[in-house]
């Protein structure tokens, strides 16, 4: 609630005191409070706030950077730990059900924006928001009639996603978004005559795509090497079976009768863990990472807690999701070094704890390489979704009732969309690399996958529309329409650089190269002086569209 | 400007290629290090490369319907067996003992096959040299990376050389084998209607991406007479230090310079009277046909297409979700070729399979994991039609083929289809190993589907 305030901590105790004035009424002899004392300059300038908070938050907005620049990056981080977690699902669930409840994605996806764009919690936002492109579940698929339970993932990685590791996979694992999505639920015992044996989606992909990946690393994420100078495995076909046995007997909870065969997901029993159900768990010995074999007779539970320690343990958890959470916060190619000091604050977060995941993410936003000068490849490109939600913190964007019902389908106008992914592969993959002189300099670019010439004229198109056809000075706009609000640049509009500069500001942190800044400076010349509108509209469309505003430096 | 495009520029002078900006540039001494004997071409021909997304189930596709193989393939799909009698007959001109049949929901690939205008070929997938069981489970010799995983199997599919999202792909190679000898051309080679793909990645060449229903223009590029594009233009032409920033406008660049081109080009196609399911996959087949259709309007002499359906990770629900899957399979290859034989181009248009793997014989009670090789198609009247290439593999649990749960290996490589696409496509025998890498350790460098 106070990440509204800006002008620094004197402003913040201000209205602190305000708020505990303990009087009701405003009395009007409110005790001045004494000037408090000066914080030390953190000299971080506006730039290097906007960096920051593009790796942070779902996009950096002036008032937060005010509000870095007054308490610097380790303190605004600890503010937004402190924050709780923006929700998705009481709000679908205080929609009445439609006729089509597929429908209700509609208000998941709303409900989402609304939080990406305007909750106070943005570091939670913004991790949660990597986490689903590592830990994949999509609408897509399955999962489109059931709405409640992809709002309930959602949150579940909002609240966790600063937790501890360990929890979250066991969160993950046991939601029934998951169960379905890679259909661990329902998954049953073989059968005597060997016809009929688990099922090893969830196996393998807990594995290969969300915590050790498929060969062994070392601590900087680099692959460790065999006498032969091979890679080595991480797990072979005999140890996807055996967990595969371990994930079986779980399914929606509260199945009628009991009967584990004939669970149905309902409104109610898809944003609750799975439910064990004994008979249908394999009670044989397993084999599992690190040569570990699991006894046979124990609880579904029981393995199930052996099972996701023995991952957890092993070596690879921290490099994997060190090298994973770099990229999708701050830079697509880490250097080794960078990789290692953030493993190692997974492998311990300096006080003898594994996995404290809001330690890595500090790790990873404090670091040197996330924090120094910028290089040919540092940093990354800005993926679609992000360039828009950006736009919309910075431009107040929203509906007339605050939401964002009216944006129907992401995945067509950007390429993607909140757990949206087509697959459990993301949108893109860690190590895709496009031909030219990225590939050829043994670097990756994942978000350039979805960056075809399809979908980068279909996203240019998307911002014509958000900027010129969608904004507070539009007119016979139906009243679910999402507009941004350029009053300020209208008010300016009439003096061609003193709008440029404000748009400028406002999305690049004042920082425009020549070309972009003399470019928009000739088309905003184009419309009459008196078309505030349309110039403010070119302004900002020319910069939502360049290279430079689609890189995250 | 920056080195790179100066070097680019130089580059484009060398080759005074039509579709500029679909070659890559590379440094001055590397230039022709891809160039083979392949061409130049006096007549025109295609690859349509229809990819199966998660894994076709691909052993309820092509099923044995003569009673011991019927029974053996029932013993081990138990739940999941198509019944005998509601297999759709087919009867091959080079029968191998046994009789098939396909999937019910499959009509359409029924007439073709009985048409002589598709072939089968059985049991393909990615392997380094032939393999038997034996020498699987002594790990005597070497493997692809990673089986049984999609990414890693799919990468397999689409380059033939290992795991490497940033290596190239086959048809990527073809493109740049040939480039020097389709320079007219004003599109790429390769042109995918389903996003970025490592099979058409070159290490010259890029593929040209649209949307299932073709290229998108850029809205609002006309206004302000024409200043909003050049405006637009003068941006992502602009020297940027970030290498990531300048990836992402040489993709906007290639959108902006082909957009034009191919709308205008497509505006001119006839009408096709064929009619084209409504899908997603029948779509994007509907645009190939139309793009094919003003070949020459483009100067295109070779193409390579790249089509896809997903969902066939049929982990769950395979029985209700498999059916539609596979009649969609069906009716879009019908309907394509009904169209190339509209446009008087069925000989040169060849369409084809892949998929990451074939599935699990066994079950996991309504749903089937991730296994190895598996049936391809292939369509089109240069096709050896009616007949079944490669060798179906014995369907019995712990059989000959079996590694595991009715895993097979494959009879025959992913190398030997590609390499045999490849020939027919105009890559001459002493550039095969460029597309094929592993085509030397084949006695068989043609799997003969093709004429």
């Amino acid at each position: 609630m106070r990440t509204t305030i800006s002008g620094g901590t004197i402003a913040a105790l201000a209205v602190i005191l305000a708020a505990c004035g303990g009087s009701s009424g405003s009395s009007g002899g409110a005790p001045t409070p004494a000037p408090a004392p000066a914080p030390p300059p953190t000299g971080i300038t506006k730039p290097e706030a906007f960096r920051f908070l593009n790796q942070a938050t779902m996009g950096a907005t002036q008032v937060d950077a005010d509000r870095v620049i007054a308490v610097g990056y380790e303190a605004w981080i600890d503010e937004q730990l402190a924050r709780p977690a923006s929700l998705e699902l009481p709000y679908v669930q205080s929609i009445p059900l439609p006729q089509n409840i597929q429908d209700l994605h509609r208000d998941r996806v709303d409900v989402w924006f609304r939080n990406a764009v305007n909750g106070q919690d943005q570091l939670r936002q913004r991790v949660a928001f990597a986490l689903s492109e590592v830990m994949v579940v999509s609408q897509l698929g399955a999962l489109g009639n059931q709405p409640y339970a992809v709002a309930s993932y959602q949150d579940l990685l909002v609240t966790q996603g600063l937790g501890n590791f360990r929890d979250l996979i066991e969160a993950i694992t046991l939601h029934p978004a998951m169960g379905v999505y890679l259909s661990m639920l329902g998954n049953q015992k073989p059968n005597q005559q060997g016809t009929i044996r688990p099922d090893e989606n969830y196996a393998r992909e807990l594995m290969q795509l969300f915590t050790i990946g498929l060969v062994e690393l070392n601590l900087d994420g680099t692959p460790r090497i065999d006498s032969t100078g091979q890679p080595i495995p991480t797990y072979s076909q005999p140890v996807i079976e055996g967990f595969a046995h371990v994930y079986t007997g779980w399914t929606y909870a509260n199945a009628p009768n009991g009967n584990f065969l004939r669970a149905q997901p309902l409104p109610a029993n898809q944003v609750v863990p799975m439910q064990h159900y004994s008979a249908y768990h394999d009670t044989g010995p397993k084999l599992v990472l690190s040569g570990v074999t699991i006894p046979a007779g124990q609880t579904g539970a029981q393995d199930l807690d052996a099972a996701l320690d023995n991952i957890f343990a092993h070596p690879n958890v921290g490099p994997f999701l060190a090298q994973r959470l770099i990229q999708r916060l701050v830079t697509s190619n880490p250097s080794p070094d960078y990789v290692s000091r953030v493993a190692q604050r997974f492998n311990d977060n300096g006080r003898g704890v594994r996995g404290d995941l809001a330690a890595v993410v500090k790790a990873i936003l404090l670091d040197a390489e996330a924090r120094g000068a910028a290089t040919v490849s540092t940093g990354k490109i800005k993926e679609p979704l992000l360039r828009l939600t950006q736009l919309w913190r910075a431009y107040n964007g929203r509906a007339a009732d605050g939401g964002f019902r009216a944006f129907a389908s992401p995945s067509t106008s950007l390429g993607q969309g909140p757990l949206q992914a087509n697959s459990v592969f993301n949108f893109f993959g860690p190590d895709f690399a496009p031909g030219g002189e990225i590939r050829a300099a043994g670097l990756v670019a994942p978000e350039l996958e979805i960056a075809t010439e399809y979908q980068n004229t279909q996203v240019t198109n998307t911002f014509r529309a958000y900027t010129f056809n969608r904004n507070s000075r539009s007119v016979g706009l139906p009243a679910d329409a999402i507009v941004i609000n350029i009053d300020a640049e209208v008010a300016v509009a009439a003096d061609a650089n003193a709008l440029v500069s404000l748009v400028i500001d406002k999305l690049l942190a004042g920082q425009a190269s020549a070309t972009l800044r003399a470019e928009m400076l000739n088309l905003v010349g184009r419309y009459a002086a008196t078309d505030g509108p349309n110039r403010a509209a070119q302004a900002i469309y020319s910069v939502v569209t360049s290279p430079e505003y689609a890189l995250q430096p | 400007m920056s080195a790179e495009s100066t070097s680019r520029r130089d580059f484009l002078a060398l080759t005074g290629a039509s579709a500029a900006s679909f070659l890559l540039a590379r440094p001055r001494g590397a230039i022709g290090q891809m160039v083979g004997g392949s061409g130049p071409f006096n007549d025109y021909r295609a690859l349509v490369c229809l990819f199966l997304f998660g894994g076709n189930d691909s052993f309820n596709m092509l099923v044995p319907r003569s009673t011991a193989e019927y029974n053996a393939y029932l013993a081990s799909r138990q739940n999941l067996a198509v019944a005998q009698t509601d297999l759709l007959p087919i009867d091959a001109l080079n029968p191998d003992g046994a009789l098939y049949g396909v999937h019910p929901s499959m009509p359409g690939l029924q007439t073709l096959f009985a048409q002589e205008s598709a072939a089968f070929v059985a049991n393909v997938g990615p392997l380094i040299v032939p393999t038997t069981k034996a020498q699987y489970a002594a790990k005597a010799v070497a493997l692809p990376p990673q089986l049984f995983s999609h990414n890693d199997q799919q990468d397999q599919w689409h380059s033939l050389r290992g795991r490497a999202l940033s290596d190239t792909g086959w048809a990527g190679r073809m493109a740049d084998l040939i480039r020097q000898n389709v320079a007219n051309q004003q599109l790429a080679t390769n042109v995918s209607l389903t996003g970025n793909s490592l099979f058409q990645s070159g290490a010259d060449t890029v593929a040209y991406t649209m949307g299932a229903t073709g290229p998108l223009a850029f809205q609002g590029f006309a206004g302000l007479g024409g200043e909003q594009r050049r405006a637009f233009e003068r941006i992502i032409n602009a020297s940027y230090d970030s290498i990531y920033a300048r990836g992402f406008a040489e993709v906007q660049r290639r959108a902006v310079e082909a957009a034009d081109r191919v709308t205008a080009a497509i505006a001119q196609a006839p009408p096709l009277t064929t009619q084209f399911p409504t899908s997603s996959l029948g779509q994007q087949f509907q645009t190939v046909a139309r793009l094919i259709s003003v070949r020459d309007r483009l100067a295109m002499q070779r193409q390579v297409f790249l089509v896809s359906g997903g969902g066939f990770d049929t982990h769950d629900d395979q029985l209700v979700n498999q059916p539609a899957l596979l009649a969609s399979v069906s009716a879009c290859l019908a309907a394509f070729y009904a169209a190339t034989v509209e446009l008087g181009v069925a000989q040169s248009v060849t369409t084809f399979t892949q998929s990451d793997f074939g599935r699990t014989l066994t079950s996991n009670g309504d749903g089937t994991d991730h296994a190895w090789g598996g049936v391809q198609i292939v369509v089109g009247q240069s096709v050896r039609g009616r007949r079944l290439f490669g060798r179906y593999p014995s369907l019995a649990l712990n059989g000959p083929d079996d590694v595991g749960g009715g895993r097979l290996i494959p009879s025959v490589s992913a190398d030997q289809y590609a390499a045999t696409l490849a020939r027919w496509f105009g890559i001459v025998d002493a550039d095969l190993a460029r597309v094929a890498p592993n085509i030397g350790n084949f006695a068989e460098r043609d799997l003969g589907f093709l004429t």
